[in-house]
């Protein structure tokens, strides 16, 4: 041991001084210069089994006949520490020393050399333990198989496989190889070296379709850094395939257009946004109905509409009749009862919303923005008498003209004996009016004087109609003409006193519940149109103690002459319509408000007032 | 990657032994239980056994390059020739073939146990010089570390398959016997013998593992018996 490292120093100087002088292991790393002595020319192990050692001669010629020199060896950790002589000479080769595997140990050092032993010269000298130079041999049966080609048809991948050198033990473990893979193009220069592989197969990727390659593989022991010898190259190559390189260039274009075309809608959708939107999405029409504020259509203000149209409704049939002198006057006992908690002038006004909606036609005219109900058109029109209906149960009519117009419906027996009593126009402004106008006295004439009502001065009435209202039966609507229904008095101015006596004759004769019955009987006559008929109506007050006369109990005398506002009822109309006096449009009535005189009206006859007239009258 | 791998079975290899059951054995993995067979642990061990042999040759080459200078270089480029015999081991493949298992097991057990209490030696002796690369330093520590792991799967081992539970005395020897240099020898030279020893040794471990490993299978040319 202390003798090889001696050695090694020997040799590092000699290497240093350079003087030429080859001894030890460092004569390999020099060039040959003549003349060379005898020297080791390489030690090697194929399978860490067996090893060999090969000399030269070098210069000395007279030294190659075999025997002249001798190879001796000595393993360091061997119980026999001495030197032997090499165990085999190879027959075949020249100057061959092979170490069986007897001879072969590893893990231990070895110290061989080369003597002359004619003349004990010791020429060479080399340590080594035997796993440091083993070389394998090179792997076997080096193959490859197609992985796949590209899409593009320029590359392809292999996958390359081998086996171990047979020699090599490894199965046992007693050797542990690793193996490098070169490949490099037929007509390159440079090989291509893969990393280290454990295994026995490896993949080589990105080859040219075009080139053909050559590919080889060696293999080493681990961790060591003798390769062994290259295995025979193999050679890779993959014929093209000009279909799919043709048909690549067309996809591309093929998906470059429609890539174009994408683009291009997108810019036109996005500059035509709007007239798109308009043509896909057309604007829903915001609700609207003429005359009333859109702002009332808005979610949420269902009351305030549905009051809104119900007075135009009231309004339009108002102006659909094409006699505005015909009244209809209905009373709706269910509505009476729901209305019970209001006052008459709500009442009146209630009903007449629910009554209109029964009786009255619809005209033509739909415009129902109009806001009032009373416009000039409307009264101009001269139309057809409105349909009478038959109403089950007195229907208090919210009169216009200051007086309770209470026209009892007919009985079953007094068919078509009715009043039928326009609504009035249910415009707001009336339901705080009071319409209540009594007949405070008649006139010696046969005027009626009539006095605005109060509203408050009668709860007694108001009461009995509520109950009546209440019970919702026609004996109810005959009590209330019993007891202080209101009936139409027609009187005439002239007849005064004879109207009179003929009221009071009928009034006496109505004593009994059917007074209004015979009233209306009377009125029920042809109408003739003759100012001075009189005609058995009877205008009631709506007060009790101030109908004196007026209702079929009430003494007539009792009638006070007519001061200020009253109107004098001259006759009924031939479709019973109250036929009033003249004058009373300029003093009788006499209302706080100046008389409206429907504009386009043709000559008024004197007396002829429409309700419409009387509602203005009133206060 | 190897130390990657290493690493992880790493864990599998400290395993807990609960019982004599049959071949399985308990083991712990981050927490998580597991059980491997002994088949599997002995895998672990050669895998263990190969990656510390092809560490510590490289550790003694990036030595060799960072501190020998090109003209003490030998051509062989090892001393391992300077190394003392631990324990007689065979030597060839027919020798190898000829020893027991136990004996197999026993020698690898000697030799991690030996080098185990060595290389703290050598950690403590590269630290002295100046211009010792950190990474020459982190290797010396994790062959120390995998062949404690090492150990503790060559217990099991023996304990396991050679139904053993004696286990041998680590009588170790300073590294001055070991290594029979002169003294005039540099530290530096001393310290590059005893890293080739220790790569003689590692692939003495390594082989008789595998060799070890092919005895079980029963193939015909593993054993010379």
């Amino acid at each position: 041991m202390a003798t090889c490292l001696t050695l090694l120093l020997l040799g590092a100087l000699g290497l240093l001084t350079a003087t030429g002088h080859r001894t030890g292991p460092a004569s390999e790393l020099l060039t040959p210069d003549p003349p060379t002595q005898p020297h080791f020319t390489g030690c090697r192990s194929r399978e860490q089994e067996t090893f060999r050692c090969w000399w030269s001669v070098g210069s000395f010629t007279n030294l190659s006949e075999p025997g002249a020199l001798a190879v001796f060896f000595q393993m360091t950790n061997t119980l026999y520490a001495g030197w032997r002589e090499c165990p085999e000479y190879t027959a075949s080769v020249q100057n061959e020393c092979y170490f069986n595997k007897t001879y072969t140990h590893i893990w231990t050092s070895y110290r061989v050399q080369l003597r002359d032993t004619a003349y004990n010269i010791t020429y060479d000298e080399r340590c080594f333990t035997v796993e440091n130079i083993v070389h394998p041999d090179p792997p076997v049966a080096l193959n490859w198989t197609l992985l796949n080609v590209s899409r593009s048809g320029l590359n392809f991948d292999i996958l390359v496989r081998w086996a171990p050198p047979p020699s090599a033990d490894v199965q046992m473990g007693w050797m542990s190889l690793k193996y490098e893979v070169q490949y490099r193009p037929r007509n390159g220069t440079r090989w291509e070296k893969m990393d280290l592989e454990s295994g026995t197969q490896l993949s080589i990727y990105g080859l040219n379709t075009d080139k053909e390659y050559e590919v080889r593989v060696r293999c080493t022991m681990s961790a060591f850094e003798n390769f062994g010898e290259f295995s025979d190259s193999v050679f890779v190559q993959v014929a093209q395939i000009p279909s799919k390189e043709s048909m690549f260039p067309v996809m591309l274009l093929l998906v470059f257009g429609g890539v174009g075309l994408l683009l291009l809608l997108l810019l036109i959708i996005l500059s035509q946004q709007e007239r798109l939107l308009v043509i896909l999405l057309p604007p829903v029409p915001a609700p609207k109905i003429k005359g009333i504020d859109p702002e009332l259509l808005k979610k949420g203000k269902m009351e305030q509409l549905d009051s809104l149209l119900r007075s135009q409704n009231v309004c339009k049939p108002h102006s659909a009749p094409k006699d505005p002198w015909v009244e209809f006057i209905q009373l709706d006992m269910e509505d009476v009862v729901e209305k019970s908690e209001t006052s008459d002038t709500q009442h009146l006004l209630g009903l007449t919303h629910l009554g209109s909606s029964h009786a009255l036609s619809l005209k033509g005219d739909d415009d129902s923005g109009r806001a009032s109900c009373y416009d000039p058109d409307m009264g101009a029109e001269p139309e057809s008498i409105p349909p009478v209906r038959e109403v089950h149960s007195p229907v208090v009519a919210r009169s216009s003209f200051s007086t309770h117009i209470h026209s009892t419906t007919t009985t079953p027996e007094a068919a078509g004996m009715h009043i039928p009593v326009q609504m009035q126009p249910s415009s707001q402004s009336w339901i705080n009016m009071d319409f209540y106008a009594q007949v405070s006295d008649v006139t010696p004439g046969g005027g009626v004087l009539l006095s605005p009502g109060q509203q408050s001065s009668t709860p007694s009435k108001n009461t009995d109609m509520k109950k009546k209202k209440e019970d919702r039966e026609e004996d109810v609507a005959e009590e209330e003409e019993e007891e202080g229904k209101l009936q139409l008095l027609v009187v005439d101015s002239d007849g005064g006193y004879s109207s009179e006596t003929v009221a009071r004759q009928q009034a006496a004769d109505a004593a009994s519940s059917r007074v209004a019955e015979q009233a209306y009987h009377t009125l029920s006559e042809p109408p003739q149109p003759h100012p001075q008929a009189w005609q058995g109506g009877y205008l009631a007050p709506d007060r009790q103690p101030h109908m004196p006369y007026f209702s079929p109990e009430a003494p007539l005398a009792s009638v006070l002459p007519p001061v200020s506002d009253y109107t004098v009822v001259q006759e009924v109309g031939g479709s019973h319509h109250l036929l009033l006096h003249s004058a009373a449009p300029q003093a009788s009535v006499c209302p706080p408000h100046p008389l409206k005189l429907p504009p386009g009206e043709p000559a008024l006859p004197l007396g002829y007032l429409t309700p419409e007239f009387l509602e203005n009258l009133s206060p | 990657n190897s130390t990657t791998v290493l690493q992880g079975w790493l864990g599998i290899l400290f395993c807990s032994i609960h019982g004599m059951l049959g071949s399985v054995l308990d083991c712990e993995v981050g927490g998580v239980h597991c059980t491997m067979s002994i088949e599997m642990l002995l895998d672990r061990a050669i895998q263990h056994a190969e990656l510390i042999y092809r560490i510590s040759e490289e550790t003694r080459t990036q030595f060799k390059e960072t501190f020998i200078p090109l003209a003490l270089v030998t051509q062989q480029g090892h001393a391992d020739h300077l190394c003392t015999v631990i324990l007689p081991t065979p030597s060839s493949k027919s020798e190898v073939g000829q020893i027991s298992d136990k004996w197999l097991l026993h020698s690898v057990l000697i030799l991690v146990q030996f080098w185990i209490n060595h290389l703290v030696d050598l950690q403590a002796s590269l630290d002295h010089y100046d211009n010792t690369p950190q990474d020459l330093l982190d290797k010396t520590k994790w062959v120390s570390s995998k062949l404690m792991s090492l150990e503790k799967g060559l217990l099991t081992l023996i304990r396991k398959m050679l139904n053993e539970n004696n286990l041998p005395l680590d009588n170790s020897k300073s590294i001055a016997d070991h290594l029979a240099s002169p003294r005039t020898m540099e530290h530096v030279m001393r310290d590059y013998t005893m890293l080739s020893c220790f790569r003689k040794d590692a692939h003495k471990i390594e082989t008789f593992l595998k060799l070890f490993k092919c005895r079980q299978t029963d193939w015909p040319g593993c054993s010379f018996y």
